[in-house]
């Protein structure tokens, strides 16, 4: 025996734990399917922001901020996505979006059009749901910001981020407060100190701390580690106390929103029976008669092999590790060697501009699909490769999720789609 | 510096993948509550750019603090094996700094197996002493508070063997056990169990010459010694694993250790050491497998527990997936519960460290408090790895079981209370 064999009994096998994985689970899950989810780590949410960018900006006419994605979709060409899945799809994904974080007691809010939300330098950044901690710092209302670091957190400069909003119009000012207020523990990243905060006598004082600083009128934008576990009462606690808005600025990775939205989805996910393993990198697969047989991950010795009805390719593109190149630049895709529409020379990969308008072309390429999210051949856009095989979110190609700022709208949207499909089966 | 230490073929090149993303110190279970150890990030790949290319100081004494647990390993999403990197790190740190004799004892689990059995009775009873404990730990630095595994007082697992032989199954097919060090002297129990899986399924178990592992020696910065080790059991089974017979522990981390850690840590990449690495199977895996071949007996009976189950990190280091979850549940009226605990804290040798039991102690709380949650009425819980065992047990006050004793007693052959078999 060379290989050894996984209770294969899955109606559907995820590959990836991203935000498309998660969202094709829970959906497909709900609807009743077998789902096995397996990852090679832990997913890149947890180097996000924790929002839901649908549609920032047109690619290549980046200058300003898409105010409504809903009404930009038919704008975009006929091979992104969003257009493979058409407006109504997308629409009823994100409404289960909000319905599953409302049900893991991680609310998100939609807003009336796309928020303006700050970046951790001040940048507005245009995204369509936000989890309600970061919803009051919406840049189009006028009322005016204090925004709080804390003395000895790194990556995170008030002045920085007050002196940038400014310049945009909107008025804000900065205030530091010892870090010892969260904890005095020494060298703490972002989840600590959130998980710090979760306690009651630290967030009491903290919020004391606020009261005194705030005038009135303001709201408060702080780092983004206003709790872990219990971020909703932690954050609602903190606020009274504050005596006014308190908004999270997300700060580099590792990033608190992203964990908090990703142990949300697992959560759930297990309370519906469904596996996420992490550590299992799927490395290749067997393919027989137009089908996925099975596929192969790399254990400690000989390959495992997993096998399941369906097979969803979601393990992100570039960024995500979905693609992995050589040294000439040759780019292919791990688990199936899928055709790709990713520039195949190095030297094609980026423009000489780093901050070119249109955007960089190795973002941009990925797996071609059929209206259906099954993976074809670029040029003959009907015809699935394999009948048992999908693909959603970052692998996706047509999009240039960097550029026009819609990486999770496409994971989200595509990753239910998917599932929808497994379900009617 | 021994040559161990500037060797990169394996674990190293993997350090050019971090992206600086802190995944590792998000989900790290140790940096998560002490000060000690910066994090995985900051001890592995970080410092050992400073560490590389005949740097003479290593510059992070903290990764001493690091349990090995490879919950860091498992999160990276670009597959930098930073459990690897930390371990060379304290091979590097030990020989600039040597190895106290505490951690050369802690190291040689097979020598302190044969120590003990020279009188277990009494062995136990030292161990178990308030006045020799605190002596130890004032002396030895060996924590006081930690559970120590009880000598066997009926015997080796070897000489139940040698008792038993005339009743052992002979068949045409036929399965290498290698039982590892706990089985032999302290809970010879677990490898009847096996025993009785093995030949009630109709497979001969072969018990050749095999010696420990290393991983112990790996954990305490032995690398020399560790290389010995695994080279005898070269020696030892690879013959066996070149005619084709499957080569099956019921200790995780033995099999972790045969499998990639021994050949990974040591850079020995030779053709036997790979012969060996495919043949070795951790029990339920290779039990998984035959139940896939819809080969696996399951004339089980109804085992009405619930049972707490934890799958240690040296199990997940195996990249299965839950071939024990996927096993248990075969089992009627078994309410098997995974936990999602990152770590129990044992770790090995770790909680027996002075300065570190309390470390463990709050690195497993996650774990205690899965298990109080299942409720009052829980009378056993069950764990693969034989020092998670003995730490669950000692922070929980209830009995901790390997699953194939578990998968024994629904086979009807065990005893999962009195830890014997019933027929024999």
């Amino acid at each position: 025996m060379n290989t050894n064999t996984s209770r294969g009994e899955a109606d559907l096998l995820v590959i990836g734990a991203g935000l498309s994985g998660l969202m094709a689970a829970w959906q497909a899950a709900r609807a009743g399917l077998r789902v096995h989810v397996i990852a090679k780590g832990a997913p890149s949410l947890h180097w996000t922001a924790g929002t839901v960018d649908v549609l920032g900006y047109m690619a290549a006419a980046s200058a300003t901020a898409v105010a409504d994605p809903m009404n930009a979709l038919s704008a975009l060409p006929g091979y992104h996505p969003y257009s493979l899945l058409g407006a109504a799809q997308v629409r009823a994904a994100l409404a289960d979006f909000l319905a599953l974080t409302e049900a893991a007691g991680l609310p998100y809010v939609q807003g009336d059009g796309n928020w303006l939300l700050p970046s951790a330098v001040g940048a507005l950044r245009p995204t369509w749901l936000t989890p309600q901690a970061q919803a009051a710092g919406d840049a189009r209302r006028t009322a005016p910001m204090l925004i709080v670091g804390f003395s000895g957190l790194r990556d995170f400069y008030p002045h920085l981020i007050a002196e940038n909003l400014g310049k945009q119009g909107v008025p804000a000012r900065a205030a530091m407060l010892p870090l010892e207020l969260i904890s005095t523990a020494r060298d703490r990243n972002a989840i600590h100190l959130a998980h710090a905060l979760d306690e009651p006598q630290r967030h009491q004082a903290l919020g004391r701390a606020l009261r005194q600083l705030v005038q009135p009128g303001e709201r408060i934008g702080l780092p983004a580690l206003l709790g872990l576990e219990d971020h909703g009462a932690t954050w609602a606690a903190l606020q009274s106390a504050a005596g006014a808005a308190l908004f999270e600025i997300p700060m580099l990775p590792p990033s608190v929103p992203g964990t908090r939205l990703f142990q949300a989805i697992r959560r759930s996910l297990r309370d519906l029976g469904v596996r996420v393993d992490m550590g299992i990198e799927a490395i290749r697969s067997h393919t027989a008669a137009g089908r996925i047989e099975w596929v192969e991950t790399a254990t400690s010795a000989r390959p495992m092999r997993l096998s399941a009805a369906c097979y969803l390719l979601a393990s992100g593109g570039v960024l995500g590790g979905g693609f992995d190149s050589d040294h000439t630049g040759r780019m292919r895709e791990v688990v199936f060697d899928l055709p790709l529409t990713v520039p195949q020379r190095r030297s094609h990969w980026f423009r000489a501009e780093f901050m070119h308008p249109a955007g960089q072309p190795v973002f941009q390429g990925g797996v071609a699909v059929t209206a259906a999210m099954q993976p074809c051949h670029p040029d003959d856009p009907a015809q699935p490769l394999y009948a048992n095989l999908w693909a959603a979110g970052g692998v996706l190609a047509g999009a240039d999720p960097i550029q026009e700022r819609s990486l999770e709208g496409i994971a989200l949207t595509s990753g239910w789609a998917v599932a929808q499909a497994l379900a009617r089966r | 510096m021994s040559s161990f230490t500037t060797s990169w073929q394996s674990a190293g090149p993997s350090l050019d993948e971090c992206i600086k993303c802190n995944i590792c110190t998000v989900y790290c279970p140790v940096a998560a509550v002490t000060d000690k150890f910066h994090g995985p990030k900051y001890s592995g790949p970080q410092a050992q750019r400073f560490r590389e290319n005949g740097q003479p100081q290593s510059p992070d004494h903290s990764v001493d603090y690091c349990s090995g647990c490879r919950v860091c390993n498992e999160v990276c999403p670009t597959g930098v094996r930073i459990a690897e990197i930390n371990t060379r790190a304290r091979a590097a740190l030990a020989a600039q700094q040597g190895i106290p004799l505490r951690n050369r004892l802690l190291g040689r689990s097979d020598l302190l197996g044969k120590m003990g059995m020279i009188a277990p009775g009494l062995a136990n009873f030292a161990m178990n002493n308030g006045l020799v404990r605190a002596v130890a730990e004032g002396v030895m630095g060996i924590s006081k508070g930690a559970q120590m595994p009880r000598w066997s007082t009926q015997g080796t697992f070897a000489a139940w063997l040698k008792r038993s032989a005339a009743r052992r199954l002979k068949s045409a097919d036929k399965v290498v056990y290698f039982h590892g060090c706990s089985t032999m002297y302290y809970e010879p129990y677990v490898g009847q169990a096996a025993v009785a899986v093995f030949e009630h399924n109709g497979f001969e178990v072969l018990v050749p010459e095999q010696g420990c592992c290393g991983l112990p020696l790996l954990n305490n910065a032995e690398f020399a010694a560790a290389e010995g080790y695994h080279e005898r059991n070269l020696d030892y089974l690879t013959p066996y694993a070149q005619q084709g017979y499957p080569i099956i522990g019921t200790s995780t981390s033995c099999t972790l250790t045969l499998k990639e850690e021994a050949p990974d840590m040591l850079d020995i990449h030779t053709p036997a050491a790979h012969d060996l690495a495919l043949a070795v199977w951790d029990m339920f895996e290779w039990l998984r497998d035959l139940y896939q071949a819809g080969q696996l007996r399951t004339d089980f009976n109804a085992l009405p527990l619930v049972l707490p189950y934890h799958p240690p990190c040296q199990y997940r280091a195996h990249h299965l997936g839950s071939p024990v979850m996927d096993i248990l549940t075969l089992i009627p009226q078994l309410d098997v519960r995974e936990s999602a605990a990152r770590c129990c804290g044992g770790a090995g040798t770790y909680v027996y460290k002075k300065e570190k039991y309390q470390i463990a102690m709050d690195v497993g709380q996650e774990l205690f408090d899965f298990v109080a949650e299942q409720g009052a009425d829980v009378t056993v819980t069950a764990c693969t790895s034989e020092t998670c065992r003995w730490h669950i047990e000692s922070a929980t006050h209830i009995p901790c079981r390997h699953p194939i004793e578990v998968l024994a007693a629904a086979y009807g052959l065990y005893d999962l209370h009195a830890r014997r078999l019933l027929k024999e």
